[in-house]
Formats: C-alpha cells, sequence, structure tokens
C-alpha cells in the first residue's frame, strides 16, 4: 500500500462518522460496552491521524499537505477537498486528543448513553472536518453540520435552563454562519470564476472595499463563535448548562474554531482588509480580557466563572492576530492550543467538582480541600495553568502574545502602550478571580452545610488520568514550547509576510494616494 | 574544573526531582506516601545536600578565578526571534547558590522536628524542595525571561506554603493576598521587560544596559522615558521584597509554618527583589532618577517597617515588620550605588534572619506545649516571658541574633549595615539620617522583643491574658465579618475549632512550662549561629573580601592582598562613622532595658501620652484599611457593575431581540409559503446586492 496516497484525512473525518452509525446496533442496555466501542474508536482514530501526520507531514513546508480532492456535486462545482497546513495540522490534533479525552470523561453518563456516545463521535468526525475542508462550501456544511450535536447534547444532557441555553447557542451560531454563507458565496462568484476552493480563492484578487464587507461579514460570524465581546453571552449559558465533556468539547475545541476561521479566512484570505480591522481587532481583543475576566470575578456560578475566563483569555488570540508580527501570530495560535488543554482541563474538574457536591454556586461550597485532597490539588494545578503560571502552556502564549505585539511595527508607541498596559491588567485580574475561587471551594474550615449532606469522596484513577494526560502536553509546552510552535512556525511565516506586504502597500497608498485610484478603476471594470 | 560547570544545572533540577517524585507518590499513593515519613524526609534533605555541596564547590573555583561561566539552549523561536534559556555562573551567583542551598538544607533539617505531629509534613518537604529548586533556578537565570519565570515559581511556592494550613480562614486570605500582591509586581516587571525589550531588543542583563545608554546618549530615548521603563522594571522587587506600597502581604504570610517564613520570608525570596535590582544595575546606574526612587523607596519601607515592628505583640509579625525594614535597608543601598554592601547586607541577614525566624518558631513549639496549637496564644509576646531557663540554646541562639540586627560588633549585621549607612551617606545625607534613625528603632524593637519573650516571669498560665487576647482576636474577626453579621458567642464556640488547625494535633499539650526543642530544631540554630557572628568578617571595611569579589560588572576592583590592612584607609572616618551607629543602637538597647526588663518605663503610659502616633503605628499606618476598602472592595464593586452591565444591557438586548423575533415571526408565518424557490431568491438578493455594492464603491 502506497502510505502517500491514502485518503488519510478522509479516513480520519469519516470513520468516527461510520461507527457511530453502528451504534444502534451493538446490543447493549446499561452502555457499558457502547462506551467502551466509543473510546476505542476515539483512541483508533487518534492514532490514524498521529500516524498519518508523523509519516506524512513535512514541518518544513508552510503550504497545504495530505491534500485530496474528489467532486461531488459537478453542478455546484462543489468539491470533496481536504488538507493540512500549519494552521490546522495542530488543531486537528488537538481535538482528536481533547475528544478522545471527552468520552472518557463521559464515563458516569447514564441517561441515553446510545444516543451520546452516537453524538460524541459523531462531534468527533464533524470537528475535525472543519479544520480540515479546504472549500468554502463544504467549510460552511460542516460548520452548520457540527452545530447539531451540540445542540442536542445541550439540550438532553444540559442543566435545569438547558432549553434556553441551547436554543441561544443554535440561534446565536446559525445566525452568525449565515454570515459566512453570504460571504462565501459573494467571493466565490467574485470576478470571472466560480470556485469555492479555498486557494483558489485566495489566488484571486478582490478590490478592498469588497475585502472589507467579506472581512466584516466573516468577522461577525467568528466573533459569535469565538467568542468576542457583545457577540458572547450565548457562551456563559451553553456552559453553564453543559455536562462536563461536552464542556470539555465547547471550550477545547469549538472556540478555536472561530479564531482557526479568522485566521484562516480573514488574517490569509483578506490580508488588504486585515490592515483596516487589525486596530479593532486589538481593542475588541483588550475588551475581552479586561470586561470577562471583571464579569468573571463577579460571578458566583462556577461554571459560568470558568466560562467567562475564557473568554477573557481569547482576547489574547486577537491581539496576537492583529501583531502582524510572527511571534504574535505564533502567540495566539499557542494560546488556542493551550487553552484548548487548560479550559478542558479546568471544565472536566468543575465537572468532578459538581459531581460531588451538586451545587455550583460559590456560597454553598467551603472547605472541601480536606475530603478531596486529590481534586484540591489538581485544581490547584489547572488553575495555576490558567492564570498563565510559568512553566505551563499559558504563560508562553501571553507571553508570545506581549512581546510580538510590543514589537510591532503596525502601531504607534502610544497604541501599543495602553494595549499592553490594559492587556496586562488582565494578569492582575485572571489570579484574583482564579484564586478566590479557589479559596472559595476548597480553602478554610468545613461547610459543614454541604458535609453533612453530601458524601465527598476523592478523585478516582480514571480522572486523575485524564488531568495527567493534559497536564503533561501543558508543562511540556510550559517548559519546551518549540515542541508545538515548531508544527506551525513555517506556516504563521508565510502568514505575516503577506499581511507585512499588505501593510506596506497601505503605508505606501497613505503616502500618494494616486496609487490607489489607479489600482481601484480595473477592479470597476472587472465587475 | 570545567566538568562542574558543565553539570551546573544539577542543582536547581536535584530538588525538583525530589519534589516532583514526592508529588507523584502523593497524587497516586498518598496514604502509602504519607506514611514514609523519615524515608522522604531524608530522601530531600540529602538532595538539597548535595545541591549545596555543589554550590560550595562552584564558590570555591569562583574563587579560585575561574571566569563565568554560560550555558544556553534555544527555548522558542518564531521566525527570527530567538529566546535562550541556560545558566551562568557568576561571583553572585555562586554566593547566592551558597546562601540559598545552605540556609534551605537548615531550615528542612529543622522542619522535622517543627512538623513532626502535622499530617502535611511529606506534602511540606515536596513544597519545600519545589521552592528551594525555583529559588535556585532563578538565581543561576542569565537574562530577563527567565527570571521572570523563575520568579513567578516562587510566588508560587510561596503561595502554596502560605496557605499550607488551608483549612485556617486565615491562611487562606494570605496565601491569596500574597499572590494577588505579587502579580501587581510582576505586572510592571513584565511590562518593564517588553518596554526595555522594545527599546533594546533584548533580554541580556548587559546588553540592555549598554544599549539604552547609547539610546539615550544619542537622544533616541528620552531620559525621562528611560526612568520610566527602569521604574516599571523595579516594581518587581517592589513586591517580591516587599516594599512599600506592595509591602502588605509579608506580614500576612506569617500564617504560613514557621520554617516557611525563615527560609523565604526572611532569607531567600524575598531577597530576590535585591538580587534582581544587583542584576539589573548594570541598566539602573545609567537612569539616575531611577536609582533614587529606588533609594528613597527603600529608606522610607526602612523606617515605615521599623516604626510598626515597635508595637507588634505576635513574635512572628515583629520579625515580619523587621524583614521588611531590614530589605529596605538592602534597596536603599543599592539604589546610593553601593552594589557590594547591598549583597552583604543581603547576605547577613539571610542568615542571622533565618536564625532569629526558626527561633521564634522553637519558642512557639515551646509555647504550644502549654497553651495549645492556637497562633493566637502561641504566638503572642504577652503570653511568653522567662522561657531563657526553659529554653537556653534557643535564647542564646536568639539573642545572638537579636545583636547581629542591631548592628553591635562584631556581629555580622553591623559590618554590613555600617557599610550601608556609609554608602548612603555619600550619596545623600537625608538618606543616611532615615537609615541612622531606623537602626536605633531597630535595637530598640528587636530588644523589647528578646525581653518580653525570655526574660523576666513566664506568662504562660495567665487566664486573664489569655482571655484577653481572645476577645481582641474575636474583636478582629467581628471587624472583618461586619459589624452585627454574627453573633460573637455563636463566634466564641466555633473559633478554638476552627483554628487548632488539624485535629490530628492531639491533646499531648498543656503542661505548665515550655520546654526546648528536640535537636533536629536546635543544631540549625546553632549551626546558623556561627555565620552569624562571624560572616561579617569577610566584608569589614579595611579588607572588604566580599565586594572585592562581589562588584558590578565593568567595574574593576583590585584584589586584595590578603589580612593586611590598606595604608590609605581612613581610620578616623570609619570610627564616626560606625560609633554614631552603634551608639545609636546603644541608645535603643537601653531604653528596651529600662522599659521591658528592669521596668523603670512603663511602656502603657508612654503609648498613652503618643496615643496618635501609638495607633498609627499598631494599626499599620491604616494602609491594610486604606487597600482594602479602595483595591479590594472598589474591585469588587466594579466586577458586580460589570457582570450587571453583561446581564441586563449585553445580554439583555439579546432576549429583547429574541422576543422581538417571536413576536414578527408569528406575523412572518402568513408571508411564508415554503417554496424554496422564495427563500433562494432571497439568499441570491442579498449576494448581488453585496457583490455590487463592493464593485460601485
Amino acid at each position: 500500500m502506497n502510505t502517500a496516497n491514502f485518503p488519510w484525512l478522509t479516513t480520519v473525518i469519516l470513520f468516527p462518522i461510520v461507527a457511530s452509525l453502528l451504534i444502534p446496533f451493538i446490543p447493549d442496555k446499561e452502555g457499558k460496552t457502547i462506551r467502551w466501542y466509543a473510546l476505542i474508536i476515539g483512541l483508533i482514530d487518534f492514532a490514524i491521524l498521529s500516524y498519518a501526520f508523523y509519516t506524512q507531514y513535512d514541518l518544513s513546508n508552510p503550504g497545504m499537505q495530505l491534500v485530496e480532492s474528489y467532486t461531488w456535486v459537478p453542478s455546484l462545482d462543489l468539491k470533496w477537498s481536504v488538507g493540512a497546513d500549519g494552521l490546522s495540522m495542530p488543531l486537528i490534533l488537538l481535538t482528536g486528543f481533547i475528544s478522545t479525552l471527552a468520552i472518557l470523561a463521559s464515563w458516569p453518563v447514564t441517561l441515553k448513553p446510545k444516543l451520546f456516545y452516537f453524538l460524541m463521535l459523531a462531534m468527533y468526525g464533524g470537528q475535525i472536518g472543519v479544520f480540515a475542508v479546504q472549500d468554502m462550501l463544504l467549510f460552511f456544511l460542516m460548520w452548520e453540520l457540527e452545530l447539531i450535536p451540540v445542540y442536542l447534547l445541550l439540550s438532553i444532557w444540559g442543566g435545569k435552563k438547558r432549553l434556553y441555553a441551547a436554543t441561544k447557542f443554535i440561534l446565536y451560531t446559525a445566525g452568525g454562519s449565515l454570515f459566512i454563507l453570504v460571504a462565501a458565496l459573494a467571493m466565490a462568484f467574485y470576478g470571472d470564476t466560480v470556485t469555492f476552493d479555498m486557494r483558489s480563492l485566495m489566488a484571486k484578487d478582490f478590490p478592498l472595499q469588497f475585502q472589507l464587507l467579506t472581512y466584516a461579514a466573516f468577522l461577525i460570524a467568528y466573533a459569535v463563535k469565538l467568542p468576542i465581546f457583545p457577540l458572547h453571552t450565548w457562551l456563559p449559558d451553553a456552559h453553564g448548562e453543559a455536562t462536563a465533556p461536552v464542556h470539555m468539547l465547547l471550550a477545547g475545541i469549538l472556540l478555536k474554531m472561530g479564531g482557526y476561521a479568522l485566521i484562516r479566512m480573514n488574517v490569509e484570505m483578506l490580508p488588504d482588509a486585515h490592515v483596516y480591522f487589525a486596530p479593532i481587532l486589538v481593542i475588541l481583543g483588550v475588551v475581552n480580557i479586561i470586561y470577562a475576566a471583571l464579569t468573571s470575578f463577579a460571578q458566583r456560578n462556577l461554571k459560568r466563572k470558568i466560562a467567562y475566563s475564557s473568554i477573557s483569555h481569547m482576547g489574547f488570540v486577537l491581539i496576537g492576530m492583529a501583531s502582524f508580527t510572527n511571534l504574535g501570530l505564533s502567540g495566539a495560535m499557542l494560546q488556542m492550543v493551550s487553552h484548548g488543554l487548560i479550559g478542558a482541563s479546568l471544565f472536566f474538574l468543575v465537572g468532578a467538582t459538581y459531581d460531588r457536591t451538586h451545587t455550583l454556586i460559590l456560597d454553598e461550597m467551603g472547605g472541601v480541600g480536606k475530603q478531596m485532597p486529590k481534586i484540591f490539588a489538581m485544581f490547584t494545578a489547572c488553575s495555576l495553568a490558567s492564570l498563565a503560571l510559568p512553566g505551563m502552556s499559558g504563560f508562553v502564549a501571553e507571553l508570545m502574545v506581549f512581546v510580538g505585539f510590543a514589537t510591532s511595527d503596525a502601531y504607534s508607541f502610544t497604541f501599543k502602550l495602553i494595549t499592553i498596559v490594559l492587556a496586562a491588567v488582565g494578569v492582575i485580574l485572571t489570579p484574583i478571580y482564579l484564586l478566590s475561587m479557589l479559596r472559595e471551594i476548597f480553602y478554610g474550615p468545613e461547610n459543614k452545610e454541604l458535609t453533612s449532606h453530601e458524601v465527598l469522596v476523592d478523585a478516582e484513577p480514571r480522572e486523575v488520568f485524564i488531568i495527567a494526560c493534559l497536564l503533561i502536553p501543558i508543562i511540556g509546552i510550559g517548559f519546551y514550547p518549540k515542541l508545538i510552535t515548531q508544527l506551525y512556525d513555517s506556516k504563521t511565516l508565510q502568514i505575516t509576510d503577506s499581511v507585512q506586504n499588505s501593510l506596506t502597500t497601505r503605508e505606501e497608498r497613505k503616502a500618494n494616494p494616486e496609487v490607489l485610484q489607479a489600482e481601484r478603476s480595473p477592479a470597476i471594470g472587472e465587475s | 574544573m570545567e566538568f562542574i560547570y558543565q553539570y551546573a544545572w544539577l542543582i536547581p533540577v536535584l530538588p525538583l526531582l525530589g519534589a516532583m517524585l514526592l508529588g507523584l507518590g502523593l497524587i497516586s499513593y498518598g496514604k502509602a506516601t504519607t506514611q514514609f515519613r523519615s524515608l522522604s524526609a531524608t530522601f530531600i534533605v540529602s538532595l538539597i545536600g548535595a545541591a549545596m555541596v555543589f554550590s560550595f564547590a562552584l564558590l570555591w573555583s569562583q574563587l579560585q578565578g575561574h571566569p563565568t561561566y554560560t550555558r544556553m539552549i534555544e527555548w522558542a523561536s518564531a521566525g527570527d526571534f530567538h529566546l535562550n534559556m541556560g545558566y551562568t555562573i557568576d561571583h553572585l551567583t555562586a554566593v547566592m547558590l551558597v546562601i540559598v542551598t545552605t540556609v534551605a538544607f537548615l531550615v528542612m533539617v529543622y522542619t522535622d522536628g517543627y512538623m513532626a505531629h502535622d499530617p502535611g509534613y511529606v506534602r511540606f518537604y515536596a513544597y519545600l524542595s519545589l521552592f528551594s529548586s525555583s529559588m535556585l533556578g532563578l538565581v543561576i537565570s542569565p537574562n530577563l525571561v527567565q527570571i521572570y519565570i523563575f520568579w513567578e515559581l516562587v510566588g508560587m511556592c510561596s503561595y502554596l506554603l502560605i496557605g499550607f494550613w488551608y483549612d485556617r480562614k486565615a491562611a487562606a486570605d494570605a496565601c491569596q493576598k500574597a499572590f494577588v500582591t505579587n502579580r501587581v509586581g510582576d505586572f510592571g516587571l513584565l511590562l518593564g521587560i517588553l518596554a526595555l525589550y522594545w527599546a533594546t531588543g533584548s533580554f541580556e542583563f548587559e546588553v540592555i544596559g549598554d544599549r539604552l545608554q547609547s539610546l539615550i546618549e544619542s537622544g533616541a530615548l528620552s531620559s525621562g522615558l528611560a526612568a520610566f521603563f527602569a521604574i516599571l522594571v523595579f516594581l518587581g522587587p517592589v513586591a517580591k521584597s516587599a516594599q512599600f506600597p506592595l509591602h502588605v502581604w509579608l506580614p500576612d504570610a506569617m500564617e504560613g509554618p514557621t520554617p516557611i517564613s525563615a527560609l523565604i520570608h526572611a532569607a531567600t525570596m524575598v531577597a530576590a527583589g535585591v538580587f534582581l535590582i544587583a542584576r539589573m544595575f548594570p541598566v539602573f546606574e545609567h537612569v539616575p532618577s531611577a536609582m533614587s526612587v529606588i533609594a528613597w523607596t527603600g529608606a522610607f519601607t526602612a523606617f515605615l517597617g521599623a516604626s510598626i515592628a515597635i508595637t507588634q505583640n505576635d513574635i512572628k509579625k515583629g520579625l515580619a515588620y523587621s524583614t521588611m525594614s531590614q530589605l529596605g535597608y538592602m534597596v536603599m543601598a543599592m539604589g546610593a550605588g553601593a552594589y557590594g554592601a547591598g549583597l552583604f547586607h543581603l547576605m547577613t541577614h539571610a542568615y542571622f534572619k533565618a536564625m532569629l525566624f526558626l527561633g521564634s518558631g522553637s519558642v512557639i513549639h515551646g509555647m504550644e506545649a502549654v497553651v495549645g496549637h492556637d497562633p493566637v496564644l502561641a504566638q503572642d509576646m504577652r503570653l511568653m516571658g522567662g522561657l531563657r531557663k526553659y529554653m537556653p540554646v534557643t535564647a542564646v541562639t536568639f539573642l545572638i541574633g537579636t545583636l547581629a540586627i542591631s548592628g553591635i560588633p562584631p556581629f555580622a549585621g553591623f559590618w554590613s549595615k555600617d557599610e550601608i549607612l556609609g554608602a548612603s551617606f555619600a550619596a545623600n545625607p537625608a538618606l543616611w539620617l532615615v537609615g541612622f534613625l531606623t537602626a536605633g528603632i531597630t535595637a530598640f524593637y528587636m530588644f523589647r522583643m528578646y525581653f518580653s519573650t525570655f526574660e523576666g516571669a513566664f506568662r504562660g498560665g495567665n487566664a486573664a491574658i489569655k482571655q484577653q487576647l481572645k476577645t481582641e482576636q474575636l474583636q478582629r474577626m467581628g471587624l472583618a465579618f461586619g459589624p452585627g453579621a454574627m453573633n460573637p458567642q455563636e463566634l466564641m464556640a466555633e473559633a478554638p475549632d476552627e483554628l487548632h488547625g488539624s485535629d490530628d494535633h492531639g491533646d499531648h499539650h498543656h503542661s505548665e512550662f515550655p520546654h526546648e526543642s528536640p535537636a533536629t530544631m536546635t543544631l540549625p540554630l546553632i549551626a546558623l549561629a556561627i555565620p552569624s557572628i562571624l560572616i561579617g568578617l569577610v566584608g569589614t571595611p579595611f579588607a572588604n573580601y566580599f565586594e572585592a569579589f562581589v562588584h558590578p560588572p565593568g567595574e574593576v576592583v583590585e584584589a586584595l592582598p590578603p589580612l593586611e590592612i590598606p595604608a590609605d584607609f581612613e581610620w578616623g572616618e570609619f570610627l564616626i562613622m560606625g560609633g554614631s551607629s552603634v551608639g545609636i543602637g546603644l541608645i535603643g538597647i537601653t531604653l528596651a532595658v529600662m522599659m521591658y526588663l528592669t521596668h523603670r518605663i512603663d511602656p502603657a503610659a508612654i503609648a498613652k501620652q503618643i496615643q496618635p502616633l501609638y495607633q498609627l503605628s499598631l494599626n499599620k499606618w491604616y494602609i491594610d484599611d486604606i487597600y482594602d476598602r479602595v483595591f479590594i472592595r472598589g474591585s469588587r464593586r466594579l466586577a458586580r457593575q460589570v457582570m450587571e452591565v453583561d446581564l441586563r444591557i449585553v445580554d439583555g438586548v439579546v432576549n429583547l431581540a429574541g422576543f422581538i423575533t417571536l413576536v414578527t415571526g408569528e406575523g412572518l408565518k402568513y408571508l411564508e409559503n415554503g417554496r424554496a424557490q422564495f427563500y433562494a431568491l432571497i439568499v441570491f438578493g442579498a449576494v448581488l446586492s453585496l457583490v455590487l455594492l463592493s464593485g460601485i464603491t
């Protein structure tokens, strides 16, 4: 078998989906066989994709690799085309890793296990699909398809307000994705040729006004997903109601789709518009960091607190993206991977704590550290990771964003100074809300009201194992960040070059406005 | 010789391995690991012992004149940005390594006795080892980023160790306060590092210094901006070394077990701030305005700490304010340009202050046998007195420490403090005056502490004082809860239970008199007494070997001929400066003798006469109250308001939109006809208008 031509990515996407279709035929009433089945499928898929990247992926090549393209619907020019490059490869790996752990984390699920694991496996494939597809229309389809399992997972297994949360989630995201469709169609039909292929779209020469409009449309869609203030309010509700495994997927992977798509489409395909929108991204990033950190501090509900902390951390992705430096973009990528791991671990631990205390309200907890020392220790470690303690991945990502932005030549000194100072305020706010959360859950004298009616058992080996799996890469990246950064370094370098080009073009345009006129006139002729 | 340098990375790695092993054991086999007490203690202590031997070897080699050794590996890179990490061994590092490893080693030996009855014994050793590793990593850091990394890591260890007895509310509050206050400093440090990188493109100390100097000279960077950057960096040391205005965490940090107070909050971590100033000296020395900010911050902190220490009754809190004051001296020395003097005081202070803290731990350990495991009772000096009879070793070593810190020759503190005072007189007589007055106050409060602890009659059995202390504590807690929040009687019933910490402490207390601590605790005290007496002799003004060895990079200091007083040494100046500082020390001691030993003067009467000043000192200049009102409550209020906005406005708009859609949807129902073409038409129209719009404009 020639491994180089084997359709690796298609296999990785379709394998869990096909496997999920077999679930209804597995005889199992209690859900014990099913969960092992799902876990093994997850592991096999993760193994396949790791093997594929290990043997087939060339780190020094910034272009698309493992490319496959099959015509699907010829009349619509719809192609099944997948591929991976520096942007998508780390995120595909992350998806496989987190989804497998999420299946392991759903061990206690007893309600409708068949449907649950069916949806989990369907999500598995769908999420990888979002990162792998190279066709705009297909991307839109994948983006929409992956909403359905989330909607069901939220509305069936969620908390008390699950229907409200699920409806809000689907309305928000579906509403956002309309913008993707419109912008994608516009891009496809622009110019002489009609194409949905991302690389051909990238080659098209869009005029600036068109770029700005499509950029804005994409930005709205992805701002919902990432999320960016003020389109973030679905997230605390969805996160507040989701069960731990769904939580891990939401925080670990779904948020990253927003960041990924922003870099892939807004920054890479529309670099000229990015030059104009970048300052807005920076401002939104700063608002995200501070606003969400303050809200998180005031939250009394544990899940909502962590949900807001996710929003706060995503602010760094925006700033890094808009820094016009390789270091900043690299930091944004690393922040996504790092938050995928840290967010998943924190949400898993919140779920584990909830399983024992049966409350999410901080005032009803207190002093449980004595009875659950292992959960206490793991919670502390993951919170420290989240507050960007050196030696863990979050620190490296934030540092890279900071240094990248500080050395950026796209902004004035004052703008940079204010941005960095405000973003660094987040560095103070994060420990305030995370450590006071730890204090209110674990520290202090035991809360007699809680311990009198709840049996607080310490973490079981399965839970320790999941956290260990997440902490090892977190600490590994913290100690030696090149582990991850080398995966995408060549790609981010390429993107940075292209946005830097656009930046200099704009500077030149500013210098002599006639160039702008000259460039624009043929554009009218074309359309 | 090269060989020990190649393996110098083992110094921080050895304790790290120990901590990891114990940590893994505790997580996976918690019960079993807790059983292996002496095994894990021996393991950890021998690892740090190995690191200590290694450090001595490096110091010896550096004394032989071996050149600075640096080794780097590429840590992070992105495009043309490369960040290297590694280690560097020079004179300063060698000295710091020896200080840290020796104190850590002795503290770890001491811990065995002090924590003998604690159920968290093994966990404590794991934390201690983790801390030692981070601290050692900090001192061998070759650049600013690596310093920042370990800087935060020691902060984390401090957080974990202050909150070691996590079921105590006070400890829980204190550890968070420590971490957050330090983060405020780190915020400045991070901004400073970024700003300096932006200006000079480097993270290396000397490169930054050189480039900054040439930038200022060429006018590319205004000196005001350079000073601003330098002060941002200085914010890091301000927090870590407990300088005003970020000093508030250190006294609260005394909630941690006493060995921690000795190791982290007296000898090593808090001195990291001074170490960073020393490392950044090539940068700071070109920015005179930053230097004077540093000097005055130090001077003010020295005075502030001493003035608060006078009225403290908690023995550990008193020592904490004294630490803050002594750190102020070091920072002042650095700011005055006296690089060697500041570091010399860092070294002598590390030894005698570690000894004083361990001594206070020994006292508390003895007192707990009488009054029980209640920090409110066991640490209060009003219940002590006359302990010299029961704990002679502790008393003698504590006296040595007291003499050393009071600046009485030939004890270590005299030489280093005298050098600082001399240097600050040369820089600015006003600085000297503050330092000089503080020296007198220091002698006074330290002897007050010594006399009320070890001399006079034992008051531990006095029920009236106990009752009074309990009432005071309740009042304090009442204040914290807000008036009327809870019935005091209810608290009374709950408080003892809460303050007992772990119930496993058992009921072996309530003997009538305290006893001397076990040998594992007294031996480290004796071992620390030796450097507290003698180490000052390496830095006497007439034969200053210390400064000949540790001096700012770039500065050439001639090697001293052994044991020979240089011909041009000015005896007169030395005698005036040294004599006056000994003189004011003696005045302070005399006052303390009259007030607390012979009771010739009644301290209560004086306190009544200067009531406002007394209250100012007792209430720590009200700084904590102001911070509580402005920052803590302010940030809470702000956070709550932001959440309200989020809930009512941002989310409110969404829900309103949802509501409107629902209503209009009802209306639209009649417009929709379910024909797919109609929908396609709408989408097509939208796309078309988008394309047209962009084309036309």
